[in-house]
């Protein structure tokens, strides 16, 4: 494959007088494990909400796989294969975790219009559901309900959610924020191991340094909606701007 | 052991059910097709309500449309009461369609305003077009001709034997919404209920599911309406009145409306209670208004949540059937 | 021609004015607390009833009723939301409205017992009776008063919430609560007083009402409802002066609509909420989602 994945040209977006995108140049490639970085307010959130489609863009173009996706709604750009997972856990609480994962597979398995069929009978539905808990780690807790998981299990299942709608791209927005270092090896560990699989492409945005350099062949640097850094992490951490950016933050703080 | 317990439960009321056809007094049948009706109104309903998550406070508009589409069919046409039916359903399924097309976009208080709004623009269009609809006077005399089937032509003008034909329709309603909710389509209403933005991202257009749930839950509003003509044999504006619409609320809500018997059991307990404060007091509403508080206040999950938790259902267990119950 | 026009437009106005009245409380709560009161038309019902119970204990004096009457009201509002609404803000949208539209069943019935089904009649205001002449015509005198009466409420509730330290802090707790509660306002209380005062205001509206209706009955405060909902959602949920115009829009519609094609008014009223909910679902002044 040696089209990009994912082309993002000229992307800008402005809140007001607050510049969240200026003009990004980027384009992902397939099987790379990429992570973005940059300090707090530096874009990271808007540029993952355009991507997945939950903001609109004020200018610029989006391609994925090499069709413009720049203004298609949300579920549309997950059926082509690129999904995301949430920072805040976004499952859903009153569901099993079983039920959490069934209904992305439902949907990729184009069985979700099905009006009177017992959804107990999609087998091939219901072994997929189990894959991917197995692989996320979460298949003792299929039967719990959601709300009742540990917050680390929460994050498993929110990761597990994205994963099952069958992503080529995938981006992972601080998939370890509030874990106990335990739960955080675990989660990087799926995810080495998934992406070792080769099916999907995972995009992390990340605040923590030590998961970012341990799991990440590719780093952006993103500072006040411009890339300002692109390269293998020994490259990054040793680009004069961004240790401006980074220690210079740090010592002003 | 649960089981056995529900399919005894539903043999029992079944046997109750054929028994009051066939034994009970004129004006006990009547009441119970009253009840029966309701039931259908309420678990179409709550799909909406209690598995999709959205309040509409328009859906009388629906049933008024299944009154009305069968009562002018029947006036104009033919008083085949099948094709009554059919042309009811169908009327109230296109209003559904098309007021659902403008309100799904919304959420929330923005919906039920919307749902509101349309469902008072169908009240107000019933009154003025008189000449259409009869006005405030409604449409009067329609008749209850016998279901001509072909092989069989089955009478249904005696009170009795309509009844059956309810029982029949409230049957193929519970089997049609037992169905929809163990199905993938009723999982991913779950799912929207839960978290709507989540479904979008799981590769859905919640819109699409929104609207669908929107037209079922109308299409069999518009079957209760149209049994409901065909029972008094003349329609009412107020069938489409917003006063109306909160009928499936508080009789789902009474019953609890995570459940699927709670509509049923609220439409009993609704219809037999006013009955009842009604040979007492003129202010059944003050009572209704009591128990509403009450419920709300207190006892959240309805009378039928109540009863599962006595009976130490716990909410994952019955998550575990594919949120069916 | 012209007086005709400009009658109906008074009449639209007076009729706004009205609307305005019973709405700015409904709007109010909203804003702050962030319910949709049903019930508030059941205020605004009570209201007049309390105002004309007054009205006649006290020798048909309508100031003192206008002034007791609604302070009654006021007292079943601290109840209300002191010890049912408080407890709901946490549930789900259906839970509250449900909640309020059982006091809606509640009063409704209430008020019959009390005052009996039937509709009672209303007194004329001496001072304020009669009509006057304008372009021709004549105009009641108390539609004046009401028109008069509609932009005084509404330059003083601007006062109040722009340019008082209450207002500022009624502004605070209802952009965010939580915040509010962490620099110490006591935010249970102050949703309570809000509440109250927003109960008064629709029960104000309620007590001006009786000599204008013509007639109290208790479905009075289910009609009044409807149409202030319709205000508050065309003018944007939450907002004052969107009520304030809304409800002009409105009453000046209803009296065209009334005078041109009386068959449909009513239609209009709501053809015009559910253009403006699609085309602009935050309404005229509110807040995009």
């Amino acid at each position: 494959m040696n089209a990009p994945l994912l082309e993002i040209r000229k992307l800008s977006k402005a809140f007001g007088r607050v510049i969240t995108a200026n003009n990004i140049d980027l384009s992902l490639e397939e099987g790379v494990l990429t992570s973005i970085i940059g300090p707090n307010g530096a874009g990271k959130s808007t540029l993952i909400n355009m991507l997945s489609g939950s903001l609109p863009v004020d200018s610029g173009q989006i391609l994925f796989q090499g069709v413009d996706i720049t203004r298609l709604p949300i579920y549309h750009r997950v059926r082509m294969g690129l999904c995301r997972s949430f920072q805040v856990v976004n499952v859903f609480p009153d569901l099993t975790v079983f039920d959490n994962v069934q209904i992305p597979v439902l949907a990729v398995h184009r069985r979700a219009r099905r009006l009177f069929r017992p959804v107990m009978r999609e087998i091939d539905v219901r072994k997929e559901v189990g894959r991917v808990l197995e692989r996320v780690g979460l298949a003792a807790e299929a039967q719990t309900v959601a709300s009742a998981l540990s917050h680390g299990d929460q994050r498993l299942l929110e990761v597990g959610i994205a994963l099952a709608a069958r992503p080529r791209l995938l981006f992972l927005d601080e998939p370890t924020a509030g874990m106990n270092p335990v739960e955080r090896a675990k989660i990087l560990q799926n995810i080495k191991g998934l992406s070792a699989e080769g099916k999907t492409t995972f995009v992390i945005v990340e605040h923590d340094m030590d998961v970012v350099f341990s799991l990440s062949e590719r780093v952006i640097v993103l500072h006040h909606g411009e890339v300002i850094g692109d390269g293998t992490t020994q490259e990054i951490q040793n680009n004069p701007r961004v240790r401006e950016v980074y220690l210079g933050e740090e010592v002003a703080a | 052991m649960n089981r056995a317990w529900t399919y005894i439960a539903i043999a029992i009321v079944l046997a109750g059910l054929v028994a009051i056809g066939l034994f009970a007094g004129r004006f006990v049948v009547y009441l119970s097709m009253r009840v029966l009706i309701l039931s259908i109104f309420a678990l179409g309903y709550n799909l909406l309500l209690g598995r999709t998550g959205l309040l509409s406070f328009g859906h009388a508009a629906f049933y008024a449309g299944g009154a009305y589409g069968l009562g002018l069919l029947s006036i104009h046409v033919t008083t085949n009461p099948l094709l009554g039916i059919i042309a009811g359903v169908a009327l109230a399924c296109i209003m559904a369609l098309i007021i659902g097309f403008f309100c799904v976009r919304h959420t929330e208080i923005y919906f039920a305003m919307l749902t509101l709004a349309f469902g008072m623009m169908v009240f107000s269009l019933i009154w003025n077009l008189r000449d259409v609809t009869g006005g405030d006077d409604g449409l009067v005399g329609i008749a209850r001709a016998p279901i001509s089937l072909g092989i069989a032509t089955i009478p249904i003008s005696k009170t009795s034997h309509y009844y059956f034909f309810v029982l029949f329709c409230f049957l193929l309603t519970v089997v049609l919404v037992y169905l929809i909710r163990r199905s993938p389509f009723g999982l991913i209403l779950s799912g929207i209920r839960e978290n709507d933005r989540r479904v979008e991202f799981a590769g859905l257009s919640v819109k699409n599911y929104r609207l669908a749930a929107f037209a079922i839950s109308g299409s069999f509003a518009g079957l209760a309406g149209a049994l409901g003509a065909l029972l008094e044999s003349y329609t009412n504006p107020f069938s489409a009145h917003w006063s109306h619409s909160a009928e499936p609320i508080l009789v789902s809500l009474i019953g609890g409306i995570q459940t699927f018997a709670g509509p049923i059991v609220g439409s009993v307990i609704f219809i037999g209670l006013r009955e009842v404060i009604e040979r007492f007091t003129q202010n059944w509403m003050l009572w209704f208004g009591l128990i509403l508080l009450a419920i709300i206040m207190g006892l959240r999950g309805g009378v039928v949540g109540g009863v599962a938790q006595l009976f130490g259902r716990e909410r994952g267990e019955a998550s575990a059937s594919g949120g069916a119950r | 021609m012209l007086e005709s026009i400009v009658h109906v437009c008074l009449a639209g106005l007076s009729a706004g004015m009205f609307i305005w009245l019973v709405a700015s409380g409904l709007t109010l709560i909203f804003g702050v607390l962030g319910v949709l009161n049903f019930a508030h038309g059941s205020f605004y019902m009570l209201g007049a009833y309390f105002c004309y119970t007054f009205l006649a204990w006290m020798g048909d004096n309508f100031w003192l009723g206008l002034l007791i009457g609604p302070l009654c009201v006021c007292v079943v509002g601290f109840v209300v939301e002191r010890y049912f609404l408080r407890y709901v803000y946490h549930l789900a949208l259906p839970y509250q409205l449900l909640l309020t539209f059982a006091f809606v069943l509640l009063f409704d019935d209430l008020v019959k017992v009390i005052w009996g089904a039937g509709s009672i009649g209303s007194p004329t205001v001496p001072g304020l009776s009669g009509s006057v002449s304008i372009l021709g015509r004549h105009f009641p005198v108390y539609s004046l008063f009401i028109i008069g009466v509609g932009p005084v409420v509404a330059i003083g509730m601007w006062a109040l919430l722009e340019k008082t330290w209450w207002g500022r802090i009624i502004r605070a707790a209802s952009s965010d609560r939580e915040m509010a509660s962490a620099i110490g306002v006591r935010v249970p209380a102050l949703f309570t007083a809000v509440f109250v005062f927003g109960t008064w205001l629709g029960a104000m509206g309620g007590g001006l009402a009786v000599p204008y209706v013509g007639l109290l009955t208790p479905g009075m405060g289910e009609s009044i409802i409807i149409e202030a909902f319709v205000v508050a959602v065309i003018g944007g949920l939450g907002s004052l002066k969107g009520a304030f115009l809304g409800a002009l829009i409105i009453g000046l519609l209803s009296s065209f609509g009334t005078r041109f094609i009386p068959t449909f008014d009513m239609f209009l009223t709501f053809i015009l909420m559910a253009a403006v909910l699609l085309w602009r679902p935050q309404g005229l002044f509110g807040e995009a989602a």
